[in-house]
């Protein structure tokens, strides 16, 4: 009882901790959703602290991804104006970018001889994740390893996504949120709006697409490559 | 009441919101994850101005602000999967990391190349 609940307070702590130095030091390696994660990871190796343990406190923490889902909501209400005048562009560009993010996904995944249950797990990565791991179940992959597969979307698209956005020079703010929102989820959607409300609630629309085709195409795609 | 108790308070209600939308879902054997379809209830309801924003605002600010913490026990979930990140990891990482490069840089260029034709139709 006591252990998972210090878990909990631990996991609260390091990342209040660890984005408070973001701040200070925003650099790319600091970001707290790949710090905070390695140095828990850590510590219950260290310990060893099975996970099952640790998830029995931090489960609290994850519970709060339905609300705070659910409140995307509210930007999409205060920017509609915005949305709705881009509604063409955001609509075609992820319905384009949610069907590359499966066909390369698994694609990569076979020519690199993943087996198949780990390319049914992938494929889903795009979208948030209830809908990735109803999608993986659905389709005969590992909801869990596809829980963590989406998190590391999550993670690398944080990092990769302004270093493209400077790579090809892109400036506007309904194209900084469809590549967030598109490429890494929920996690891409809270970097996107570091650019801005615009390009934050354009990304979380960007999101709820991506969840939506994600979940009417990938056994479609997946069929091709399996 | 201070804005602290203020943001708290909303908190409770929205947790007890997406409760509720998890728990419909559930009882009518919806296989679509109930924060999904809390996101267009709740859009509706703003619409609709039953639910005001004011009652939601100061809380919603607060889930999004730290959105990033209610995903890191899953990341730390990983440890679960020691022998697979050693035997596949490798791969998942190339896998996952050429993909996003390709979505991001299609999707932005996309809708940045669209975003301007129609500016310049505009004009």
């Amino acid at each position: 009882m006591i252990l998972p609940a210090v878990c909990l307070v631990l996991t609260i702590a390091i990342y209040g901790f660890v984005k408070r130095f973001y701040k200070k030091y925003p650099k790319i390696y600091f970001t707290p959703l790949v710090v905070t994660p390695a140095i828990l990871v850590l510590l219950l190796v260290w310990t060893n602290i099975p996970y099952n343990t640790y998830d029995a406190g931090a489960h609290w923490v994850t519970d709060m991804i339905g609300p705070a889902t659910i409140v995307l909501a509210v930007p999409i209400y205060k920017n509609l104006p915005i949305l709705k005048k881009h509604a063409f562009v955001i609509v075609s560009s992820v319905l384009f970018g949610s069907t590359i993010a499966i066909v390369t996904t698994a694609w990569i995944a076979k020519a690199l001889n993943l087996d198949a249950r780990l390319i049914e797990s992938l494929a889903p990565r795009s979208a948030t994740t209830p809908i990735a791991m109803a999608v993986s179940k659905i389709t005969g992959g590992i909801p869990t390893i596809t829980a963590v597969i989406v998190l590391l979307t999550g993670v690398l698209g944080i990092v990769l996504g302004p270093l493209v956005i400077r790579f090809f020079g892109i400036r506007n703010d309904v194209a900084r949120g469809v590549l967030f929102g598109t490429g890494a989820h929920a996690a891409g959607t809270s970097k996107a709006f570091e650019f801005g409300s615009a390009a934050g609630s354009i990304s979380s629309i960007a999101m709820i697409l991506t969840a939506f085709f994600t979940f009417m195409t990938v056994s479609l795609v997946i069929g091709f490559f399996i | 009441m201070s804005t602290w108790l203020k943001s708290a308070a909303q908190v409770v209600f929205l947790i007890a919101f997406s409760w509720l939308m998890n728990l419909i879902m559930e009882i009518c054997h919806l296989n679509i994850p109930g924060s999904i379809v809390g996101i267009v209830v709740l859009f509706v309801l703003l619409q609709t101005k039953v639910v005001k924003l004011e009652w939601i605002d100061l809380g919603a600010k607060w889930l999004l602000a730290e959105m990033l913490l209610f995903f890191i026990p899953s990341a730390v979930g990983i440890v679960q999967y020691k022998d697979l990140m050693l035997a596949s990891g490798l791969r998942i990482l190339v896998v996952v990391v050429v993909s996003i490069l390709v979505v991001m840089a299609a999707t932005g260029l996309m809708a940045e190349n669209l975003a301007k034709a129609k500016e310049t139709n505009a004009s």
